[in-house]
């Protein structure tokens, strides 16, 4: 497996724990952790595969660090990258917009031709509309830290064992 | 997404990104300012601050052409009102309310941003209030084929307020060129979104309306409020259909001055908040994306540092409003009539019915000026005009894009006449402000806007509008087809009001009406329009000045004041008793309340000695309280007798006529004070 890119925000408190959570459930040669607020072009493109962490902010926006680097990651070639994105939302006070920070950037991605991967149900989940539906599957991992905190371990641990294939 | 738009920060022009750096550090500039003032007691009392509001403020101001559109900011709108054009000095003056501040002398409150002249329009406190204007102006642009667009700028909390819904529909109906942008920040003071409507993204409530296009930005982003500002406004120039925007901010800070986010938002939502300040962002992607160097930036900052410092030397240093100039501009000076001085004629021309008569006048002034409109509820289909055929015929003659019917939203009736005005000065709009007096109250708070704008403008702006009543009682019609509502209109300094009782006055006082500049409620006793005691001779082009009474029967034992209906009445009483007791009883017909024609109501009681005041409204806080109250001050050596009044009892108008009867004033009752006053 290629080594993979772990990027989030070292700053933030729930999307890092997930992303702790995430690391851990790889063998640590495999992962290299990196600051998403501080993100270079260089950093990113160093890497074949690649998860991110991506919570949705206020009404369905991206995080202001991956919005700032969107200028940046819509001129790179990400041909042949694999992507997996994990997203924090909550579908109880925010359900018109649950977890579109995810489809927001997947979008972004594909149009500079990266593939994303960890695409998971939207079962088990209640909420009116999401820009990370595709084809009735989020995107990647859909993480409500506010109203499903319990199902955080055991989603997070069957998004590695279908990451570790993917990422094959 | 981001570099293939008009606006991005790879691709625009680094002298537009260092104008807009510059707009937006010296608007945080004065934003972060603005509470030094209050603490040195210099003023600026009420400041809104907009940090967080930065992306979509900036991308208003710049979308705005002063030439072609108009804006209404709100009272957070500072940076907006930067982006447009005013200077940091012009912003100071406002906010520390001086002689010289643009937007009215220093007598708005602080932060209420406006320059007239540039079509950055003076707005009322009440938020959303400016919808109504302009979608007014809207109409403005529709009817004289104008090409722009006219700019609401609002907080998300507005929606709540059913003239915003008012404002919507009307737009979306009369598909006019109007963007609404919300500026969504969550709070409503400190009221939570959730509180205010079930839609986190409140523009969806209007989803459902036809004739517009709703869109979203980022108000934080200074390129997503800048691209999506510019397709909002191309699309209403290309459509002729209003937009709405919704723009996702953040308040950084409290509400105002007066509050204290800090008893409602926790440290992780404050720290949360400020962390997406977007004036940081830009800043940030300036440099990410070295589009400025970190030095560019600091030059900035002190070219900003030193032109506050100038701004605040030379605002400190700008004179304070004169206190002797309070009485100016509360009403613009009427149109004078050189062939009726006096509001009097000889009697030629030929006798009509009140009814007539406000026809005529409003068919012949609406031929003499082509800038003349009527709208209201019920007013023009086919033969029909109006609830009572007043307006019958208008619209056959002058057609629909001048005569027209209006929903059933006094408010927006109102509203849109005041926001119709503010195109263009040489409008004059007659609103027929609801089917019936008593269902203006709606629109009561527009009726306000339009008492204060003249003032409040400090000249700069009024609205050109007659507001026509059917009024009064006589008619078994309850308590929603009698009401009176004069006495309370009264209050407001800013309105003319009239009320005639013969249809040569209605004639006369319906065309100075039309012709002056400034807010008239033109009321009609309706039980009159087909009266034939109403009926007079009624020359052609009849004029009658404002604040002239005309003296009905001259007398020398009683003064008798009154107006509209009971004028018949107090006529038929004084000739009753003449010939009966002898008695000489003066009976004075107002015709204007205000201006209130003070000087013949105290000759006449120098001669008399005795007054009796007579209206339909209640006496009980009626306009008579306040004659008396005049004639108590300014009269009083001349009085032998108490002043009394006649009028309707404190109580609602019943619908039986049994009931309608003992509580309005008639001619019996009149006689009986009459005497009663005599007798002294």
């Amino acid at each position: 497996m290629n080594k993979i890119g772990l990027f989030y925000s070292f700053n933030s408190n729930k999307t890092k724990k997930i992303a702790e959570s995430i690391s851990e459930g790889f063998d640590s040669d495999v992962i290299e952790s990196i600051n998403a607020e501080t993100v270079t072009e260089e950093q990113f493109l160093a890497f074949e595969n690649l998860i991110l962490g991506v919570p949705t902010w206020f009404d369905g926006e991206l995080p202001t660090y991956w919005d700032e680097f969107g200028p940046a990651i819509e001129d790179m070639n990400l041909k042949g990258k694999k992507i997996a994105l994990f997203g924090l939302g909550n579908q109880v006070d925010y359900p018109e917009n649950f977890q579109d920070a995810l489809g927001i950037i997947a979008q972004l991605f594909e149009s500079s031709g990266a593939i994303i991967v960890g695409l998971t149900s939207t079962k088990g989940y209640t909420f009116e509309s999401s820009k990370a539906v595709r084809n009735n599957q989020f995107l990647g991992l859909a993480i409500d830290f506010e109203t499903q905190a319990t199902k955080n371990k055991e989603r997070v641990k069957a998004w590695i064992e279908q990451l570790k294939k993917e990422f094959e | 997404m981001y570099n293939n738009k008009l606006f991005s920060i790879k691709h625009t022009d680094k002298e537009v990104l260092r104008k807009w750096l510059h707009i937006m550090t010296l608007g945080r500039a004065l934003d972060d300012r603005a509470p030094n003032y209050l603490r040195q007691a210099i003023g600026w009392s009420y400041h809104a601050p907009y940090a967080g509001h930065d992306g979509i403020q900036l991308a208003i101001g710049q979308i705005f052409d002063r030439n072609t559109d108009h804006l209404f900011p709100y009272y957070r709108d500072m940076l907006t009102s930067l982006s447009a054009g005013l200077t940091a000095e012009e912003i100071i003056l406002n906010g520390i309310s001086k002689a010289t501040d643009v937007a009215g002398g220093g007598r708005h409150m602080s932060n209420h941003f406006a320059k007239p002249e540039w079509n950055i329009h003076s707005v009322s406190s009440a938020t959303g209030n400016h919808t109504l204007h302009a979608v007014g102006v809207g109409r403005g642009m529709n009817r004289y084929k104008h090409i722009g667009v006219s700019i609401s700028s609002q907080g998300e909390s507005s929606v709540s307020e059913g003239y915003v819904y008012e404002a919507i529909n009307g737009a979306s109906n009369e598909k006019l060129p109007v963007i609404f942008v919300f500026q969504d920040n969550g709070y409503g003071i400190s009221v939570p979104k959730k509180d205010q409507t079930a839609n986190r993204k409140v523009v969806n409530n209007f989803s459902g309306f036809k004739n517009l296009k709703i869109f979203y930005c980022n108000g934080k982003d200074v390129f997503d409020s800048m691209n999506v500002m510019t397709e909002a406004k191309q699309w209403v120039v290309e459509n002729q259909m209003p937009a709405l925007v919704q723009a996702n901010c953040v308040r950084i800070h409290s509400h105002s001055n007066s509050d204290k986010h800090e008893l409602y938002r926790d440290e992780a939502e404050r720290g949360y908040v400020a962390d997406n300040d977007p004036l940081a962002k830009y800043r940030r992607l300036l440099t990410r994306y070295n589009r400025l160097s970190p030095e560019e930036l600091q030059d900035i900052d002190k070219q900003v540092k030193d032109e506050v410092k100038d701004a605040h030397r030379k605002a400190l240093a700008a004179p304070n409003p004169d206190p002797n100039s309070i009485f100016d501009f509360v009403s613009p000076e009427p149109y004078i009539s050189t062939k009726y001085p006096n509001g009097t004629h000889n009697q030629q021309g030929e006798p009509k019915k009140l009814i007539e008569a406000i026809n005529e006048t409003l068919k012949a002034e609406f031929r003499h000026n082509p800038d003349t409109f009527l709208w209201g509820q019920d007013i023009a289909n086919k033969d029909k005009g109006g609830i009572f055929n007043v307006s019958k015929g208008m619209q056959k003659e002058f057609g629909i894009e001048r005569v027209f019917n209006a929903p059933i939203a006094e408010d927006y009736i109102l509203g849109t006449a005041n926001g119709m005005s503010r195109f263009n000065k040489k409008i004059r709009i007659v609103a027929e402000g609801a089917e019936f007096a008593d269902y203006f109250w709606p629109a009561m708070e527009q009726f306000v806007e339009c008492t204060h704008d003249y003032w409040r403008s400090n000249g700069k702006f009024v609205p050109n509008i007659t507001v026509r009543l059917a009024s009064g009682g006589y008619i078994g019609g309850g308590l929603y087809h009698s009401q009176n509502i004069e006495g309370a209109l009264a209050t407001l300094p800013g309105v003319r009001i009239v009320y005639p009782s013969f249809a040569d006055d209605a004639a006369g006082l319906l065309r100075t009406s039309l012709r002056s500049p400034g807010f008239t409620l033109f009321c009609e006793p309706k039980a009159l329009y087909n009266s034939v005691q109403a009926i007079t001779s009624v020359p052609i082009d009849y004029e009658v000045p404002f604040g002239k009474a005309l003296v009905r029967i001259e007398g020398t034992d009683l003064t008798v004041i009154t107006y509209g209906n009971t004028t018949h009445m107090c006529i038929e009483a004084a000739n009753k008793l003449k010939q009966e007791n002898g008695n000489s009883i003066e009976v004075i017909d107002l015709r204007s309340l205000i201006p209130l024609d003070k000087e013949t109501i105290i000759a006449s009681i120098k001669k008399t000695g005795k007054a009796l005041i007579v209206h339909e409204d209640k006496v009980f806080a009626g306009f008579g309280a306040e004659i008396a109250a005049i004639i108590a001050n300014e009269a009083f050596e001349y009085l032998d007798a108490p002043v009394k009044r006649v009028g309707s009892t404190f109580t609602p108008v019943g619908f039986n006529r049994i009931l309608e009867a003992a509580i309005l004033p008639n001619t019996n009752k009149i006689e009986v004070a009459m005497i009663e006053v005599l007798k002294y």
